[in-house]
């Protein structure tokens, strides 16, 4: 065990000394590994926050139907009544014309004036519909809507389901582009690293032949090179989320109207912990794998 | 006791080629004894480095079988390599010395790769040092130093995990007259506690003052194999 101890300390400082021996290759590496990780993180921010819109549409989600004219209050209680036993449905809410009428002319506000002139209500009695927490999404929606189409007395049928399948598509795409845009640029930061330290590798050839020579195994030998490019992963994913951060925090302000646009609602959120973790770790295992990419094979004892 | 069984390194008729037709080494069949010292004479290209090479498992034989500390190189495995390597200490005569590194962190090389702990293996380079005379030399660079003390600190990282074998390759060939003795005296003097010594060396001046076993290897082939003085020949 304390050998172990004794070989990870040493494994650390060659790792270290190897990155401050070659200054300007290692910056390289680690702007390049944090760029590519800013350009992933930006998108996975935006995925995020979008995801977190249709979270919280999710809760608002509901169904209205419109009753036809003519009907009486019966007629309508009737009806409301049936709808609250479709499956998927949680409640009912029977909305008569007369409160169609006073919630339309409250929200015109200052032009419920021009509303005076009206000599019918034209507004239909509807019952809005709240469906339980498994319906409350686009494929949820349908189902209840398909449900209640013919039903007699029932107009129209409207939900916010067409608006909630386009976004949803937009993140699916959005989602698929970050991927994609993820794996090009993981690919390019897996050459660089390997690139870097295959420079390492060649620049320490002289301790590598001395090392050979005095017993080490391949593995001692590779072992620094691989945790030098963990180690320039790991600073790499640190550079993009503080760049993250910095453009969360002074840019994105800027942008009010393209966000109240995408988002809705839903204040931008930047990453939790764990996700910001999580960054990091992907630069890490970036590096490493660029790294191992870089020391197996090709070494002779 | 069995001097067979005893023997640090035994060789079957090795022969080592790198072209067809073209041997380095050819039917080469000795046996080194476990604290023995031993000269390799010959012009350049006699094979001597060859030899050496061969055995520290640097290269691997075209024919034949070298055992070493009961280890069959022929056989060896890619992964049974280091362990053995960490029995043999190797001088060369180029020093192979990193110019950026420290005498204490050249020599501790040696112990790190055994999994020495930092503070046991100062002491150890301390103590190698201060044997060879360098303990004042531990923190200067390898390019401050005089040829003389660059091959001792060599010698030191060769010594420093107390090998049962050391081999040196013209460990004075860049040596001036009087630091040649010096550095032989010292190599001479750790077979004295043990350690089984070949030196390969065109000096003949310095074969002669030691008076030790000196096999003579030409083209290749051993020409002669002169036992130490004092000792009955015959292999």
């Amino acid at each position: 065990m304390k050998r172990i101890g004794v070989r990870l300390a040493y494994f650390v400082r060659t790792a270290w000394r190897g990155l401050r021996a070659s200054p300007v290759t290692s910056a390289v590496a680690v702007m390049t590994i944090g760029i590519s990780l800013v350009l992933v993180g930006a998108f996975a921010l935006l995925l995020q926050n979008m995801e977190s819109l249709l979270d919280k549409l999710g809760g608002e989600l509901h169904v209205t139907a419109y009753l036809e004219d003519g009907l009486t209050q019966g007629q309508q209680q009737e009806i409301a009544h049936l709808i609250g036993t479709v499956e998927g449905v949680e409640s009912v809410s029977l909305i008569t014309k007369e409160e169609a009428f006073e919630r339309f002319r409250r929200g015109v506000g200052r032009g419920s004036a021009l509303l005076e002139g009206l000599a019918d209500n034209p507004l239909p009695a509807s019952i809005e519909i709240a469906l339980v927490a498994s319906r409350r999404s686009a494929s949820g929606m349908a189902m209840v809507v398909a449900s209640l189409d013919g039903l007699d007395g029932i107009d129209d049928l409207a939900s916010g389901q067409d608006w909630v399948e386009g976004y949803m598509r937009a993140v699916a795409l959005l989602r698929g582009l970050g991927v994609g845009l993820g794996a090009i640029l993981a690919l390019a930061t897996l050459l660089i690293v390997a690139n870097t330290i295959r420079l390492a590798v060649f620049a320490r050839r002289d301790e590598l032949e001395i090392l050979s020579l005095v017993g080490a195994s391949h593995s001692f030998m590779q072992t620094p090179f691989l945790l030098e490019g963990i180690l320039q992963g790991a600073l790499g994913g640190g550079v993009a989320l503080l760049l993250l951060f910095a453009l969360f925090r002074v840019v994105l302000p800027g942008f009010e109207f393209g966000l109240e646009l995408v988002l809705g609602g839903v204040s931008p959120r930047f990453f939790a912990l764990g996700e910001s973790l999580a960054l990091v770790a992907t630069g890490a295992g970036l590096g490493l794998f660029g790294s191992a990419a870089a020391v197996t094979g090709g070494w002779r004892t | 006791m069995d001097e067979r069984r005893d023997a640090a390194v035994r060789l079957f008729h090795v022969s080592k080629s790198y072209d067809a037709g073209s041997f380095a080494l050819r039917d080469v069949s000795l046996e080194f004894a476990r604290g023995e010292f031993v000269f390799l004479t010959g012009p350049s290209g006699a094979g001597k480095t060859t030899l050496l090479k061969l055995l520290f498992a640097a290269e691997q034989p075209s024919e034949g079988q070298i055992v070493v500390l009961g280890r069959n190189i022929a056989r060896l495995g890619e992964s049974a390599i280091p362990p053995l390597r960490r029995r043999i200490g190797v001088v060369f005569q180029d020093f192979k010395l990193l110019q950026s590194r420290t005498v204490e962190e050249n020599v501790a090389m040696a112990l790190a790769v055994v999994g020495t702990p930092r503070r046991e293996a100062r002491a150890k380079v301390f103590s190698i040092l201060k044997q060879l005379g360098l303990q004042h030399r531990r923190y200067h660079h390898p390019l401050s130093l005089s040829g003389g003390e660059q091959q001792r600190v060599a010698i030191a990282r060769a010594l420093v995990n107390e090998p049962e074998i050391l081999l040196a390759d013209e460990p004075t060939g860049n040596l001036d007259p009087d630091l040649t003795v010096d550095i032989m005296d010292l190599i001479a003097s750790t077979a004295i506690r043990g350690t089984t010594v070949v030196v390969a060396t065109h000096e003949l001046g310095i074969v002669g003052r030691y008076g030790k076993r000196t096999i003579r290897l030409d083209q290749g082939r051993i020409t002669e194999d002169k036992k130490a003085v004092g000792v009955a020949s015959g292999m």
